[in-house]
């Protein structure tokens, strides 16, 4: 195979699963409360600025540094702050629910459209006040020294981000299929009421989808800032790209979320390849001819309305 | 005239603020002045998206650009004058406008929603990057600006032309949704199924709305170009998109006078926070969330409710009119619906097997069969909400199969739904004159310019609709939302808005479910002289003393088969029917 396709390949895979994260969160929410954050992007960036501001306190530089200066912090302090990253991601998300999706969703004329944009809004206001709008350069858990393997070049966070990121979501399907809380959010997708009826305590597992979805963006922005360089804007664009990786895969199907994830990373790459200026374009054009042959999605199912 | 007035106030509103503009020399007062204008432009006009016809577009800024760059491109690669370049640019604006709607007609909610932000983004990607045509970062120049006499806008005049340019789209926009087509867009909004078999355009009107959007929008945009000048990627982004939005949000959304409001009171704060980006962006996000909190209604929405406390409870203000003589089609002698061989089947489920029957003018007929027989299936089947697998649906001589929903109510196919379908928000009279929308005939020109003849079709629909409201004993609760009237009301306006279709055929999704005897029997007695002026009737129903009482002629339905037909009597002796009803000998003995 071509040295430069397997290279895009690969690096296609490393984005494509931040966008199968990404994914993979909207699904979440969408399939159990049938509302999406739609700031999902800002939370990305707000998941990469919170393990960023854990490790320049961590190396001893105030919180609103914007630059390590070439100091390297060690594996230890590197999982301390993904730890709170997630933690951190996961109360955002509660809040998010809490504030501006629960008050919401059942007012028509989805009303929390609007209310979580607000939300990523306010969030990035707050991180432009504190960081300004330049990207900062993260040092990677992994270090920055490129791996030569048969005459390509990879850098070992992009390999290390493909590792977690498979793993995590293999946890993720066994547990929405194998254990009981996974049977329960599907329950809870499938009929609130009946669910609740049932003996599972629907607030708490909206609550819950709210919590992971968020800190499963959070892990994409800490995980993509040493490859990307953190920015306040970095997560506008994955936002976007893992949302329309969910709707390729389908917004109902987890499986099928991370699937059009992959494959989104991969065609970007390869798009890349040939013309940078088109390769959005090229994307959200894959986007709508997706939805206009199958609107549920490549592996998304029929949801039939009763009349 | 409440028309002539409302034109008063607002030329003389607009003239007010003329005087105001010209006795303010200070280029920086000016500005803000113009903005406003500009931005109650770009909400107007999404305020009928979102506010009418219920769909979110988070890419406005998308198509400002389209305007913006459309006039920027224009004017300094080509010789043509500057208005005609604005006016192209509100055309092509429309024409991204089309662009933007394509996706809207296959999918809704979240998804539409995501997908309007793309757009946005992309344009704003291809603005930026492809720096050979729009000149990304570094901009076009030399844009020409309008001209009067020759000499270019001196800021006074732009501020001038723009407040009158906002006054005359304000009264094009009102006009537009205060009739037909805003009734049509309402409707959308609550429950695109039920238009569509009332006969609403529902992928036109929808597609409509967003070119509405796309030109304010795109002459928005042209118009911050030809009075900078000079246009640069930085104009467009997404917090232009969320700007627009949260306009119209804040002012009021879906209320005519929403967008001034929201325009003048965010253009003030955005001019009193311009030297502090990032807290410019926290106050909108801020006001975005305390907006949907305090006043999901907006600033316009919050007075309207104190307003009305004030006034009166309406109730007489409708005139009673005079009784006007109800009489329905009929012509033609052979039978009004011939339906052969239609089948159907979601997997292992068959809701139709096979099934052929004939509806004779005139006549009263019923489908009847215990539950899961396939009858609303059958109903939707024939009015083109559900596709058959194979068969021939022949309804005044065409072949119905495969068309939409709307197109067989124009044919003359009016229908009421099991779970009621009314439009919950809107009023009484509202919901049975979008049951005229189809048979309207004033365009989307005469009614933008509220013509002469768009007026007198209103009128005729109004009329027309208020005796039907009469003859449904309704005409008092004509202004109530009908979201508001008990189960039974609801009912009856749901066969008031069918009627008003000009139906040769009335489907009745179980007419009587949840009536209590009495009502059904009022329910009989009604049908029956709705039979008599000319209509053709076929009922699903499970009450038998109605079915049995009223009917000219019962089908009965049986898992999908066909299982008898005839008169009531016959088939109430039908061996076959008893054995669906209450089983047979056999499951007896297998029971015991």
């Amino acid at each position: 195979m071509d040295i430069a396709i397997l290279q895009a390949l690969l690096s296609g895979l490393a984005v494509g699963s931040s966008y199968a994260l990404v994914a993979l969160g909207f699904s979440v929410t969408f399939t159990t409360t049938k509302t999406l954050n739609f700031s999902h992007g800002e939370f990305v960036s707000a998941g990469a600025f919170i393990g960023m501001s854990v490790l320049f306190l961590a190396v001893g530089k105030p919180l609103t540094s914007t630059s390590f200066g070439g100091v390297q912090p060690d594996a230890m302090i590197q999982l301390l702050a993904l730890l709170a990253a997630l933690v951190v991601m996961g109360v955002l998300g509660w809040l998010l629910f809490v504030l501006g999706v629960r008050p919401f969703a059942s007012r028509p004329g989805m009303a929390w459209v609007m209310s979580t944009l607000g939300f990523g809004v306010i969030l990035q206001s707050i991180g432009l006040a504190i960081w300004g709008p330049k990207p900062v350069v993260v040092p990677s858990p992994v270090g920055d020294d490129v791996i030569r393997m048969f005459g390509i070049g990879v850098r070992p966070q992009e390999l290390l981000m493909l590792a977690v990121s498979l793993v995590v979501m293999v946890i993720f399907d066994h547990v929405m299929r194998k254990t009981m809380v996974g049977k329960a959010m599907r329950a809870v997708a499938q009929n609130p009421s009946v669910a609740s009826l049932m003996g599972v305590n629907v607030n708490l597992m909206m609550i819950g989808a709210f919590v992971v979805s968020s800190a499963l963006a959070g892990l994409s922005g800490f995980m993509l800032a040493p490859i990307a360089q953190a920015s306040l804007f970095m997560g506008l664009a994955v936002g976007l790209k893992g949302f329309s990786a969910a709707m390729i895969g389908g917004l109902n199907n987890a499986r099928g979320c991370v699937i059009g994830g992959f494959l989104l990373g991969v065609l970007e790459s390869f798009v890349n390849l040939w013309s940078a200026q088109w390769r959005e374009v090229a994307i959200f054009a894959l986007v709508i001819l997706v939805l206009a042959i199958r609107p549920n999605g490549l592996f998304g199912s029929n949801m039939v309305e009763k009349v | 005239m409440k028309g002539l007035k409302h034109l008063g106030c607002v030329v003389g509103l607009s003239v007010v603020l003329c005087a105001l503009v010209g006795s303010i020399n200070n280029d920086y007062y000016l500005r803000i002045g113009f903005m406003m204008s500009v931005y109650y432009m770009c909400a107007v006009g999404m305020n009928v998206l979102v506010g009418y016809a219920g769909q979110k577009s988070l890419g406005q800024a998308g198509l400002f650009a389209a305007g913006a760059y459309a006039v920027a491109l224009l004017t300094t690669k080509t010789e043509i004058s500057p208005w005609l370049a604005l006016v192209l640019a509100a055309l092509i604006s429309g024409v991204c406008g089309v662009l933007i709607a394509l996706p809207s007609l296959r999918v809704k909610g979240p998804y539409l929603a995501m997908v309007t932000l793309a757009f946005g983004i992309v344009v704003e990607k291809l603005v930026s990057e492809w720096t050979d045509v729009f000149g990304g970062a570094q901009g076009l120049f030399g844009i020409r600006p309008l001209t009067w006499n020759d000499a270019p806008f001196s800021t006074q005049q732009w501020v001038w032309f723009s407040i009158g340019l906002s006054a005359v789209i304000h009264l094009l926009l009102r006009n537009l949704v205060l009739g037909r087509f805003g009734r049509a867009w309402l409707s959308l909004q609550a429950d695109e199924i039920a238009s569509a078999s009332i006969g609403v355009r529902v992928y036109q009107s929808k597609v409509t709305a967003f070119v509405v959007a796309a030109v304010t929008c795109g002459i928005a945009g042209a118009l911050v170009a030809q009075q900078n000048q000079y246009i640069n990627s930085d104009f467009i982004n997404f917090h232009l998109s969320i700007f627009i939005l949260l306009i119209v949000l804040f002012g009021g959304v879906g209320n005519v006078y929403g967008p001034f409001v929201g325009a003048v009171l965010l253009t003030l704060i955005d001019a009193a926070l311009s030297s502090w980006p990032s807290v410019q962006h926290f106050v909108y996000g801020a006001l975005l969330l305390f907006a949907l909190f305090v006043m999901p209604g907006g600033v316009m929405g919050t007075l309207t409710q104190l307003w009305s406390r004030q006034r009166a409870p309406v109730g007489e203000r409708i005139p009673c009119s005079e009784e006007i003589k109800l009489q329905f089609s009929s012509e033609g002698s052979d039978d009004l619906l011939d339906v052969q061989s239609v089948s159907k089947s979601y997997g292992g489920v068959k809701p139709a097997r096979d099934v052929s029957f004939r509806l004779k003018r005139g006549h009263i007929h019923a489908l009847i069969g215990p539950n899961g027989a396939g009858k609303s299936t059958m109903i939707n089947m024939l009015t083109g909400i559900v596709r058959p697998d194979k068969g021939l649906i022949k309804f005044v001589g065409q072949d119905v199969v495969g068309r939409q929903a709307q197109a067989i109510c124009i044919l003359g196919m009016g229908r009421t739904f099991q779970n009621l379908r009314l439009f919950g928000e809107l009023s009484v009279l509202d919901n049975v004159m979008l049951g005229r929308h189809a048979r309207m005939r004033n365009g989307f020109i005469s009614s933008m310019l509220s013509l002469p003849f768009a007026r007198r079709e209103e009128a005729s629909a109004r009329e027309r609709s208020l005796a039907l409201l009469q003859m449904l004993d309704l005409l008092s609760l004509a202004d109530k939302p009908a979201g508001s009237l008990s189960y039974g009301l609801q009912r009856r306006v749901e066969l008031a808005r069918a009627l008003a279709t000009d139906p040769q055929l009335l489907l009745l999704d179980e007419p009587a479910a949840g009536l209590n005897p009495q009502e059904t029997s009022e329910l009989g007695d009604l049908l029956v002289r709705i039979s008599r002026m000319g209509l053709t009737i076929l009922m699903v129903e499970h009450h038998m003393d109605l079915v049995m009482r009223i009917s000219d002629h019962v089908i009965v339905l049986d898992y999908g088969v066909k299982i008898a037909e005839g008169k009531p009597a016959e088939v109430q002796a039908n061996a076959k029917v008893i054995e669906a009803y209450l089983g047979s000998d056999v499951d007896a003995a297998l029971v015991n």
